[in-house]
């Protein structure tokens, strides 16, 4: 996989995700729908967003890891008007920021939730999306158990 | 506070201001900057001549065509970035240029079209991230009011309440419009019109957000000395401190709300946290009006508990009843903010602070206004005294 700096597919739309030439190990593995993330080799913490050192302890020795993909809710707003086209048919949509149990953050949305059954501290875990041919987008749904 | 402080305190003042706010579609950025700078001289009685310095930011023309244009030869000049979080740090390098003797007579000047000439209104695709409001695009994230949306819910969420708790922002803001001849949005508004505002990003709806417009600002600095020789009353700057950031001070947000990598804790400022106050050797209590960074209307609480005028979690209570209008304890954006006066960057939020130190804002001046303070979420602030 190669880094994308396309922000919008032409053909639907959509906004896609710029993909910076460190980042790409990340989406290859969300291709193969797995999550991983950035994991200090020091400080044994994960972080997001991907960057250069371990913001916990700045050692610059990390691998990529493997994460659960289960997390909670940690905060959402649900979209009512659309900034865009491809956005109409959507609103209104959930944007949430999920903690993981590792820690880290992440800002997406919650697949197969009404907006209004969305809620701070529900389980969810990992879901993938795959948006073109190349990039596959990690999403979140209310966890099965 | 350092030894250099002590000296530079009430030793810079602001002399000159000046302000267009409105709807100019066959003007350019570098037109309103000229007219602002223009107004602003005339305001102060100063000549283009005095002016050797110039600080801009990065929006329309760059400094060398605005000072070529103004007919302005500098010796200090420097352009920073367009976002309400710098406009603070420009204008407190403004008064540290003329305290270091880098130049006498400092003008920021700014021009502003709610669309750039012939480009999308974008944020910044350039930049890693694609800027302060990159947002996360790919999964419908877009807009700067994503940011207090997301905010605003934490804080609801760690500290009760909801949505309608913002109202009194609104229509406190609204109401100061009113008797503002420049202001934009000068309907009336009462809390049912603003419950019946629509959504845009729920936790917030149309009205907890401001609106885009035309404009252009320009703010004088130089010595109290040379403040004094000039047409209207010198507004000196006693008292300064920074924007923090990192980890714990995400964008639009209070730290302590658990926004992006945020920890989770009730946020209350420390002594190194309120170091515009120790310079000025004053408190909150002191102020007389407050003017504030409200694009949106959560950041107002924000600001409130950043600075100690409340307790953390408290601010939903504090602003009801009158407390932040004209004749409350403590009237903010008196202008009526970017909310209803407009934007322009912030720059007339300053603007507004000067006019009422000076006395000169008529049906909705603050009695005997002695101390402004402006001051943001992000903890950036500037102390004023008349």
């Amino acid at each position: 996989m190669q880094p994308s700096p396309r922000r919008i597919d032409e053909k639907t739309g959509r906004y896609l995700p710029v993909i910076y030439p460190e980042e790409v190990p990340y989406w290859e593995a969300l291709k193969q729908r797995k999550l991983i993330l950035q994991r200090c080799k020091s400080c044994s913490k994960a972080w997001f967003p991907i960057g250069p050192a371990c913001p916990h302890c700045f050692s610059m020795e990390f691998e990529w890891a493997q994460m659960s993909g289960k997390g909670v809710l940690h905060n959402y707003v649900v979209y009512h008007k659309a900034w865009t086209t491809w956005l109409e048919s959507r609103v209104p949509y959930a944007v949430i920021q999920v903690e993981l149990d590792e820690g880290p953050r992440l800002t997406t949305n919650l697949l197969d939730c009404p907006v209004k059954e969305t809620r701070i501290g529900m389980r969810v875990e990992a879901a993938f999306e795959d948006i073109t041919d190349e990039i596959t987008l990690l999403q979140f749904r209310p966890a099965k158990t | 506070m350092t030894e250099l402080a002590q000296a530079f305190l009430n030793k810079t003042a602001v002399c000159g201001v000046g302000l267009k706010i409105g709807k100019y579609p066959d003007r350019t950025h570098l037109s309103l900057a000229a007219e602002s700078f223009k107004l602003a001289l005339d305001d102060c009685g100063m000549k283009r001549e005095d002016v050797d310095g110039l600080i801009c930011l990065s929006f329309g023309s760059d400094y060398d065509r605005l000072l070529e244009a103004l007919g302005v030869n500098v010796r200090y000049a420097y352009q920073g970035w367009s976002h309400g979080r710098f406009i603070s740090p420009m204008l407190q390098q403004a008064a540290m240029v003329v305290g270091m003797g880098l130049a006498k007579t400092v003008a920021i000047v700014h021009g502003r079209r709610s669309k750039a000439y012939g480009q999308p209104a974008e944020p910044e695709p350039w930049r890693q991230g694609l800027g302060p409001h990159g947002e996360s695009p790919a999964y419908g994230a877009l807009a700067p009011a994503f940011g207090a949306a997301i905010a605003a819910q934490r804080y609801f969420h760690m500290y009760g309440g909801g949505n309608e708790d913002l109202a009194p922002v609104a229509v406190a803001f609204r109401k100061h419009a009113r008797m503002n001849p420049q202001a934009i949005r000068r309907d009336p508004m009462t809390t049912e019109d603003y419950l019946k505002s629509r959504w845009i990003i729920e936790p917030l709806r149309l009205f907890d957000c401001c609106q885009n417009n035309d404009g252009g600002a320009c703010i004088i600095v130089t010595s109290a000395e040379r403040a004094r020789d000039c047409k209207k009353a010198p507004i000196y700057i006693s008292g300064m401190q920074g924007v923090h950031a990192g980890r714990d001070y995400h964008n639009l947000t209070l730290p302590g709300l658990g926004v992006a990598q945020q920890k989770v804790y009730k946020y209350e400022p420390k002594d190194e946290d309120l170091y515009a106050y120790k310079m000025a050797g004053i408190t909150h209590k002191d102020v007389d009006l407050l003017m504030t960074y409200d694009a949106f209307t959560p950041l107002v609480l924000f600001v409130l508990e950043r600075f100690g005028f409340c307790k953390p979690g408290e601010a939903r209570e504090y602003i009801k009843n009158g407390r932040i209008e004209l004749g409350g304890d403590i009237p903010i954006n008196t202008s009526g903010g970017l909310l209803s006066e407009g934007h322009v960057i912030g720059w007339n939020l300053f603007i507004e602070a000067i006019r009422q130190l000076r006395h000169e804002c008529g049906e909705r001046q603050v009695k005997d206004a002695q101390i402004a303070q402006y001051a943001c979420f992000l903890g950036e602030s500037i102390i004023f005294r008349r």
